[in-house]
């Protein structure tokens, strides 16, 4: 039982990591390497709001997603449009940024372990025997009422049927009159969304530290890629797959092993089915 | 000629602020708790001696200056390599007279004692570095590692100051299992090695060894094996910021073990209280030596908590923060004594060492270049272990330093 509630729960975190890097390179073809660092300042973002200004919780979280949406469209519009199709470019301008971000807080003064959010929910209970936390709960129902509405959002919106269109063909969504580069921005922005939503249910986990941004773009590139780079269903069946073989790694092997999972599925991916489960890059050549 | 007298005037000011300084060059990681507070001490201590006048190099006054390198080495997937280079760019380009500080991570302090030796430059650890192979190699090499000294107590003092809170919670409540948590790093792996022989060998029932990857953000799986193995002591030695998310997850899931750290970095600061709204309450923690958290060591103890808290607006944090304010007063002293700077007078005045400092009286084993540890500041440099209980972090160990006793957590108590 404790693997099923723990996997779930390890699942939807790894969900929540990846779904916005899915998201934008769905979209826009673009791998957004600086979607760790987004992470990150959404957190920092949040605790500044509600420590330093005052402000209330739920304000914070709403000004800090804004805020962070914000600064995604605004990396696009003025760095990544410029090197747009250009993949080794794009990988090196985004991770160039994600860096400075992370290093730029770092030197600004947010470093140690004393940054903390406050759980939405305190206190914990039992299921069939096994403690586990309300915030961790409220994590697995937020995750996939996100699923759900990304869903929703992607199948019957205006904006949604835009990106979805960019998604599967950009050239054929062009010609129906949809603005690649502003789809782009927008994809980036509600990309950077994501990644402040997770950060903001996660973080009280834990605390807000400058490291998480490597960890959770490793994370997401592995999800991804597992998963299938761009296809965001792809990428939340990969995480449950990724997210429980960690957890029967940490019972039935130790946790020293945790981390090597993540790092096989990548390779093994990569040789066995280099597209992914649902990935449709270079699906044609590996039929071939 | 008002010119002339104006020059005059100033002349002999400047002549003293013009001798050269003696360069102490600090490779830390100073992102990190270990890397900012051994900083923050060595700066503390470099500026009380340059007010009191400086350094006496055989009858010249001369000031310390600090240089300090970000090693980066405790951040996670940084090569060693890096730490080397920040060391010989210290040496080369800085002009350190002295090495005082780190490298902070075992793996990187061991890396660079050739380099130490190569250039003839005396190093005093005095952070993170836990490893029993650092004054292991000098005692073993002497000739050619002689200029390296460690300042802080190491893995097996630990391991043994822990030990006597382990049989007084054995003595006092029947505990006698023991699960061990521990980060993916050298002096963590080697400890909870050494920390699960040892028990075995005192009859404790070691119920499980856990090596967390640096960086692991769920601790749910390890907590469980303690709980359903009946497991009464949670032994943690990890570093990483993300001991917060293990200690926090311990006390929502109720966990009936005490957790016990050493190198615990998060439980370390005086910010922890409010970091886990209170859920770190119990956690107890070995901060190597006194004068991490506040005592009545020695008389000096005090005062360099206070003259601390005054010049950073922060209590002392971490584990490497009174040795390294000690390193540079022993640092002073051995000058002096030696009369130069040359590195083998100094290492021949820094082996005869005997000063009461901050955290009791420094000697160093003149074999191995480690300083003596032992349970009563009279005797040789004390340790810490402290237990956050009602917002305060209350040392309880040693006995004779001690301000408060263990406490259980309501969950534990039968």
């Amino acid at each position: 039982m404790q693997i099923l509630i723990y996997g779930t729960i390890n699942s939807v975190a790894l969900a929540l990591y990846s779904l916005g890097f899915a998201m934008v390179y769905g979209v826009s073809r673009l791998p957004n390497f600086a979607h760790g660092a987004l992470y990150v300042v959404s957190g920092f973002i949040t605790w500044t709001l509600l420590n330093s200004l005052g402000l209330n919780y739920a304000v914070s979280i709403i000004l800090a997603m804004i805020a962070t949406g914000i600064i995604g469209a605004l990396i696009y519009q003025f760095v990544l449009i410029r090197v747009r199709g250009m993949e080794i470019s794009e990988i090196m301008a985004s991770y160039a940024i994600g860096l400075a971000i992370l290093e730029g807080l770092r030197w600004g003064g947010f470093k140690g372990m004393t940054y903390t959010l406050p759980a939405f929910i305190e206190g914990s209970t039992e299921i069939a025997g096994v403690p586990v936390d309300y915030q961790r709960l409220l994590v697995v129902g937020i995750g996939a009422a996100v699923v759900a509405l990304l869903w929703l959002f992607t199948h019957y919106t205006r904006i949604g049927l835009a990106l979805r269109g960019m998604a599967q063909d950009e050239r054929a969504a062009m010609m129906l009159g949809i603005d690649s580069d502003l789809m782009a921005v927008a994809a980036m922005g509600f990309g950077s969304m994501l990644a402040a939503l997770a950060a903001i249910l996660l973080l009280p986990l834990g605390n807000i530290v400058v490291e998480a941004g490597y960890n959770v773009l490793i994370l997401a590139i592995a999800v991804c890629i597992v998963g299938g780079l761009g296809s965001w269903m792809g990428a939340v069946i990969a995480a449950f797959l990724i997210g429980f073989a960690q957890i029967l790694t940490v019972v039935y092997l130790g946790a020293h092993y945790q981390m090597v999972v993540a790092l096989l599925a990548i390779i093994l991916t990569l040789i066995l089915k280099p597209s992914g489960l649902f990935g449709r890059q270079k699906e044609l050549e590996e039929r071939v | 000629m008002i010119f002339l007298f104006a020059v005059l005037l100033i002349l002999p000011g400047k002549i003293a602020l013009a001798e050269t300084p003696i360069i102490i060059g600090s490779p830390l990681s100073t992102a990190f708790l270990y890397g900012w507070d051994a900083e923050r001490a060595i700066k503390l201590a470099v500026a009380q001696i340059n007010a009191s006048g400086g350094v006496n190099v055989g009858g010249e006054k001369r000031p310390f200056k600090v240089e300090v390198i970000d090693t980066r080495d405790l951040e996670p997937g940084v090569p060693v390599s890096e730490a080397l280079l920040a060391v010989e760019k210290l040496i080369l380009d800085k002009k350190a007279d002295f090495i005082v500080g780190g490298p902070v991570r075992s793996e990187a302090a061991l890396a660079a004692m050739p380099l130490l030796s190569k250039y003839k430059k005396v190093s005093i650890l005095t952070t993170g570095v836990l490893t029993p192979k650092y004054h292991a190699l000098v005692a073993e090499q002497y000739d050619k590692f002689k200029y390296c000294f460690r300042i802080h107590g190491e893995a097996k003092n630990l391991v043994g100051e822990m030990f006597a809170n382990f049989t007084e919670l054995k003595e006092k409540y029947g505990f006698n299992n023991l699960f061990i948590i521990a980060q993916d790093v050298s002096h963590a792996r080697g400890a909870a090695k050494v920390m699960k022989a040892v028990a075995e060998k005192k009859g404790w029932n070691v119920t499980g060894v856990e090596i967390y990857p640096t960086g692991a953000t769920d601790f749910s799986m390890g907590l469980l094996k303690a709980k359903n193995t009946q497991s009464e002591i949670i032994n943690i030695w990890m570093d990483m910021p993300e001991s917060a998310i293990l200690l926090k997850q311990w006390y929502e899931m109720k966990i009936p073990a005490l957790p016990f750290g050493s190198t615990l970095a998060a439980a370390e600061q005086p910010g922890f209280w409010e970091a886990t709204e209170g859920k770190g309450e119990y956690t107890l923690c070995n901060v190597v030596n006194a004068g991490n958290a506040p005592s009545e060591a020695t008389p000096w103890t005090m005062k360099f908590y206070d003259a601390y808290t005054k010049m950073w607006d922060v209590e002392p944090e971490g584990l490497g923060t009174s040795s390294s304010y000690m390193a540079v007063y022993v640092l002073r002293d051995a000058i002096e004594r030696a009369g130069s700077l040359d590195s083998d007078k100094v290492v021949a005045e820094l082996e005869k060492t005997d000063v009461m400092g901050v955290y009791g009286r420094l000697r160093f084993d003149p074999k191995s270049h480690q300083v003596i540890p032992a349970t009563d500041p009279k005797e040789g440099a004390v340790g810490s272990i402290i237990q956050w209980q009602d917002k305060k972090r209350v040392v309880v160990y040693p006995k004779s330093i001690a301000t408060g006793s263990i406490l259980l957590p309501p969950w534990m108590k039968k």
